[in-house]
């Protein structure tokens, strides 16, 4: 019996291959282990965030796309649907119409709608806008800013350094999780 | 004939000589001054030229110059002993037109609107509920939240009457003194031909004048509207314009103040500014132009922190036609007096 109970000796040869077999179970393990956790990890994208936006104009220019993925957006529950909206017309139009020469928007990519005297909505058209903020500044202006910048990232290219990011006067672009991609504006706090 | 480069004599060498080299000196000031440009936002909001107000239209000159002890300066009004009291933060100040302070009261939330009357009671408007204070500070009476939306922004004093701008809901209520609601003025009403209220940011003022009659704002219509304390609507006056003679942006004027023969003061945001208006509602002059403002006017420009709904001005004016001018983004009090 105790001579069964004695270990046998091991050859050098067994104990390379036990060594290696468990050095490849384990680094599969590990291996299997990190690309879990990748596959649950968040992407991150960049964003702006509108306290800090300074409508500086260099979204319009900057973005590596030859349209700035960089939008207005609008949030309807802040807007006061004003029948003269700075960010809509020049500080000085003619007649508040929707004649070109009234219209703040160098590419005309804010729709005006009448809803009811003397209430009138505004929307953008992406496909228009350039993101040069100049109907933000007027917005924000006059107003109590419920037009602002945001990245739309059905067009962002998620580039890892932000050509914009890079020149933003106002450090506003920040990375946000992918999950929640947008910095909406809510209702003013007064 | 092309003329040919041939040098005859050494002045002339010389003169050429010193031209390149003055020419050589003027070209980095002028490569600067491309880049500058080059660096100048194509898409700028450029309301430079109406910041500037023509001299001729400057009827008052500042003549002394005081800040409130607390931030967030909201409104200014005058007591009938003359005082001036000033709601900022928590706290509603007196101070002496000199700016001397006296009596303080703490509040628990900040205050949007000031009324005081002969006897020595001070109404407060406290975001949706109005606050009534005796001269010592105590509080005599709390009057209920008349409604949900309810946004306090302008308390006016007529006899019996309080009057109070209820910007979240777009009227003016009529109060009596013990708090009851008398009356709801300004909602729109076809078959009363009352127009109704718009105002997109919350600035909502009422003044009673020496005619007896209430002349609110309505900033979203850019005019000035003046109603009988049984809510008809009488007459408007006022245009939207950039210009100095109309009001500016989405919404102005919003705050009012009248002088002693009826004659109004409008302040207006985003171009801070402070006009006179006839009874009949002419402009007549500038009490002070958006150019003595330029911390205002900032609030809501580019370098801002928001919107314009922190900037603005509010104005009282006194019975020798002073106007004291509030500040709301520095908190300063400026004593406007009629030029000599």
């Amino acid at each position: 019996m105790s001579e069964k109970s004695k270990a046998e000796p091991t050859s050098r040869r067994n104990f390379l291959r036990n060594g290696t077999r468990i050095a490849a179970m384990t680094g599969l393990g590990a291996l299997g282990g990190v690309l879990a956790s990748r596959s649950q990890a968040e992407n991150w994208v960049w964003q702006i965030d509108p306290q800090k936006c300074l409508r500086c104009g260099n979204c319009a220019t900057k973005c590596v796309l030859e349209q700035s993925a960089v939008k207005c957006v609008h949030a309807f529950a802040m807007c006061g649907y004003c029948n003269l909206c700075t960010g809509y017309f020049e500080p000085e139009p003619n007649a508040l119409t929707t004649a070109a020469e009234n219209q703040l928007c160098p590419t005309a990519a804010i729709k005006r709608t009448f809803i009811e005297d003397p209430y009138y909505e505004y929307t953008i058209d992406e496909n228009l806008c350039i993101g040069c903020a100049k109907c933000v500044e007027g917005c924000n202006r006059f107003g109590n800013g419920s037009l602002f910048l945001q990245i739309r990232h059905d067009r962002c290219v998620h580039c890892n350094e932000c050509a914009i990011a890079r020149t933003c006067p106002g450090d506003a672009f920040r990375r946000v999780p992918a999950s929640q991609p947008y910095l909406l504006k809510t209702t003013h706090a007064h | 004939m092309r003329k040919e480069f041939q040098l005859h004599d050494r002045r002339e060498f010389l003169g050429n000589a010193i031209k390149g080299a003055a020419l050589l000196t003027a070209l980095p000031s002028v490569r600067a001054r491309a880049a500058e440009r080059a660096g100048v936002n194509p898409f700028a909001y450029d309301l430079s030229r109406l910041e500037k107000t023509d001299p001729k239209l400057i009827s008052h000159e500042e003549v002394r110059r005081w800040r409130v002890s607390h931030s967030d300066a909201r409104r200014i009004a005058l007591a009938p002993d003359g005082q001036l009291l000033v709601a900022a933060g928590n706290y509603l100040t007196a101070f002496s037109a000199e700016g001397e302070r006296g009596f303080e009261i703490a509040l628990t939330e900040p205050a949007r609107a000031i009324a005081a009357t002969d006897d020595g009671l001070i109404y407060v408007g406290v975001r949706d509920h109005i606050e009534v204070f005796d001269a010592k500070g105590q509080r005599k009476a709390t009057w209920d939240s008349p409604a949900k939306k309810t946004w306090f922004t302008a308390l006016a004093l007529n006899g019996n009457d309080v009057f109070a701008a209820d910007s979240g809901n777009r009227v003016i209520l009529r109060y009596d003194r013990s708090g009851k609601i008398v009356a709801r003025l300004g909602a729109k009403n076809k078959e009363r031909n009352i127009p109704g209220f718009i105002v997109p940011s919350p600035y909502l003022d009422v003044e009673i004048a020496r005619d007896g009659l209430l002349r609110v704002n309505n900033p979203g219509r850019h005019r000035v509207e003046v109603y009988t304390p049984d809510g008809d609507f009488e007459l408007a006056w006022g245009t939207a314009s950039m210009g100095i003679t109309g009001f500016c942006g989405c919404c102005n004027p919003i705050n009012l103040a009248l002088l002693p023969d009826g004659r109004c003061v409008t302040c207006e945001k985003g171009l801070p500014r402070v006009k006179i208006y006839n009874e009949r509602g002419e402009f007549e002059s500038v009490v002070a132009g958006p150019e003595m403002f330029p911390e205002n006017a900032r609030a809501c420009a580019s370098k801002g922190l928001g919107d314009c709904t922190q900037g603005g001005l509010d104005a009282v004016a006194d019975a020798q036609e002073r106007v004291f001018v509030l500040d709301l983004v520095t908190s300063d009090v400026r004593v406007m007096q009629r030029k000599a």
